[in-house]
């Protein structure tokens, strides 16, 4: 097995022993990434220089003796939302086609005082609004287990590269879904922790009140590794919470004996593929067999969800890119003719038309005498799908979803029709909307199937419990499979 | 209900192509006819208690960053201010 197939977790073990350098890892990637990314096309920019650089930092640093992260000399790839100081960082836009971040993210400067390498940033949707990468100013990603078909979205770089083994691990974010629905498409793990457990400085915002960076990696125990680095208060963003957390990877626990795992019947209705269903309760089925109780429950305002998720996170969106005027930094037209004017031409050339759309519904329903009937019925509504879950955990630990309603659909085949994109989402939007952690791991992956996910969600800040079903289901069925590239 | 799309970019400060008003102003529609399905609640929106902000002061951090660095993305700039077009007629 090529070192670039390998688990975070097992890699980890070996730099530790010194069977293997970070730079001969870091190698082994880039020898990776030279080989398919003219087919999968997941990254907006390479780094391989200061890839390389770093790898032989820790290399050096691990021959001295120092005490180092189980992070330290693993390349990961962060998505292009997340500022990383001195390289470039598009949001996939137009808009942010040249800027270059003088600050790192709060989770980057995290992660470099774990000494992971950073192979590049990752293709995405144009500033995350989207569900398919298709979105993206530069290019196309594709699935790598079928080519012609979508990664998912907006995290589809995050997810392909991980997939195809273009980094051991990536980050994402997930404001509606991003993390968790490309991990379904792609066949791999993802995490979105819970609102407030990463901080969100220097990731561009897009909806403030729903945005959450997570981890994504072929594993449980990797994405838990990843999860334990990344978390933790930031006095840096108002809304990251204040407690402790605990190590995710060294908790990790199989036992599902007297779990108890709700299934909600309004996730499993209409619109939902039958071997999406079917594969969902088969993997319930899995856990039951291992000592799991299942219990079917009722949160009767997931009809609404989309609703209330595309009003709050446009409503938001249209507020925070309005900061995109040419002025400070970014994209700015050449021609215009005066002041307002070269606002308005900058910001119809630098952005791309699903980005106009949320800004005009954003727009749309905050202005003057729709308020009542949009935003403010929206908020409410989040109140109550999240009194909804709270009341289910009074019954049950974890509950059981799928993360899509099929399999990845073809390039091309949502792109005229928002509506058809945004019901994509449908599955993963109450999540964000009650802030509630949530996982994607692989339940449809046998060779010749196109990948699902198994959505498990879990109370505030009861990642651990996420992590442990999903491990132990894992264990059960086989974890990460290579697609055929 | 029939959207003014011209009204609303004009707001969201984006200038949209007479071609083009059709097709955003279609889709906005089905848009907004997707997100209009929503539960009567009449409730009062108040404060989550559920989740409380803690202020943090707002002390001003002198050396974090040189002029330099803040202006090197800006599109224009010159004498170490950004350049905009005129605002104030003479």
């Amino acid at each position: 097995m090529a070192l670039y197939e390998k688990s975070a977790s097992q890699l980890s073990a070996m730099l530790k022993n010194k069977e293997i350098s970070s730079v001969e890892l870091t190698k082994s990637v880039f020898e990776r990434i030279s080989q398919v990314e003219d087919k999968v096309e997941a990254y907006i920019t390479l780094d391989e220089e200061n890839a390389l650089a770093k790898a032989a930092e820790v290399d050096k640093k691990r021959a001295e003796g120092a005490e180092l992260s189980p992070l330290a000399g693993i390349p990961i790839g962060i998505k292009d939302n997340i500022s990383t100081k001195g390289l470039r960082t598009t949001c996939a836009s137009r808009m942010l086609e040249n800027y270059v971040p003088p600050f790192d993210a709060s989770v980057m400067t995290k992660l470099r005082a774990h000494d992971i390498v950073v192979t590049g940033k990752l293709n995405m949707d144009e500033f995350a609004m989207g569900s398919s990468t298709e979105n993206s100013y530069f290019k196309k990603t594709k699935n790598p287990f079928d080519l012609t078909r979508i990664p998912g979205g907006s995290s589809g770089g995050s997810a392909a590269a991980v997939a195809a083994c273009e980094a051991v691990m990536t980050l994402g974010s997930d404001t509606g879904g991003s993390i968790r629905q490309p991990a379904s498409y792609c066949g791999v793990v993802g995490l979105k922790p819970t609102y407030g457990a990463v901080s969100r400085y220097g990731l561009v915002a897009f909806a403030s009140s729903l945005d959450q960076i997570g981890p994504l990696g072929k594993t449980v125990e990797d994405v838990a590794m990843l999860q334990t680095a990344i978390c933790g208060h930031d006095k840096m963003d108002a809304t990251s919470a204040y407690r402790e957390y605990p190590d995710l990877a060294a908790l990790l626990n199989s036992d599902v004996k007297g779990l108890r795992i709700g299934i909600p019947d309004e996730y499993f209705g209409e619109g939902i593929e039958d071997g999406v269903k079917a594969a969902v309760i088969e993997a319930v089925k899995e856990l039951e067999k291992q000592g799991a109780v299942v219990k079917h429950i009722s949160l009767p305002s997931t009809d609404y969800a989309l609703s209330s998720y595309y009003i709050i996170s446009s409503a938001e969106a249209s507020s925070n890119l309005a900061r995109f005027d040419g002025v400070k930094y970014g994209f700015r037209a050449e021609e215009y003719d005066g002041l307002v004017d070269m606002y308005e031409k900058t910001r119809s050339q630098g952005f791309g038309d699903e980005v106009k759309r949320r800004i005009m519904l954003g727009t749309f329903v905050l202005s003057s005498g729709f308020y009542d009937a949009y935003y403010k019925k929206a908020k409410l509504l989040q109140r109550r799908i999240s009194a909804e879950f709270a009341e289910a955990f009074r019954e049950v630990d974890v509950i059981a979803a799928p993360t899509v309603p099929t399999p990845a659909f073809k390039i091309g085949e949502n792109t005229d029709d928002p509506l058809k994109m945004y019901a994509t989402d449908v599955c993963t939007v109450t999540v964000n909307i009650a802030g509630l952690p949530a996982i994607s791991v692989p339940c449809m992956n046998k060779a010749g199937e196109l990948p699902v996910g198994l959505q498990l969600i879990g109370d505030k800040f009861a990642e651990d419990k996420l992590l442990g079903a999903a491990y132990a289901y894992e264990k059960a069925v086989g974890g990460f499979r290579l697609p055929n590239l | 209900m029939n959207i003014d799309i011209k009204h609303i970019a004009k707001l969201a400060r984006l200038e949209i192509p007479e071609d083009e008003l059709e097709m955003f102003g279609t889709q906005m529609e089905n848009i907004v006819k997707m997100v209009e399905k929503l539960p009567d609640i009449s409730d009062e929106l108040k404060p989550d208690p559920a989740t409380p902000m803690k202020l943090r002061p707002d002390v001003a951090e002198s050396g974090k960053f040189t002029r330099q660095e803040l202006m090197k993305n800006a599109p224009s700039v010159k004498a170490g201010c950004l350049v905009v077009p005129k605002t104030v007629e003479q």
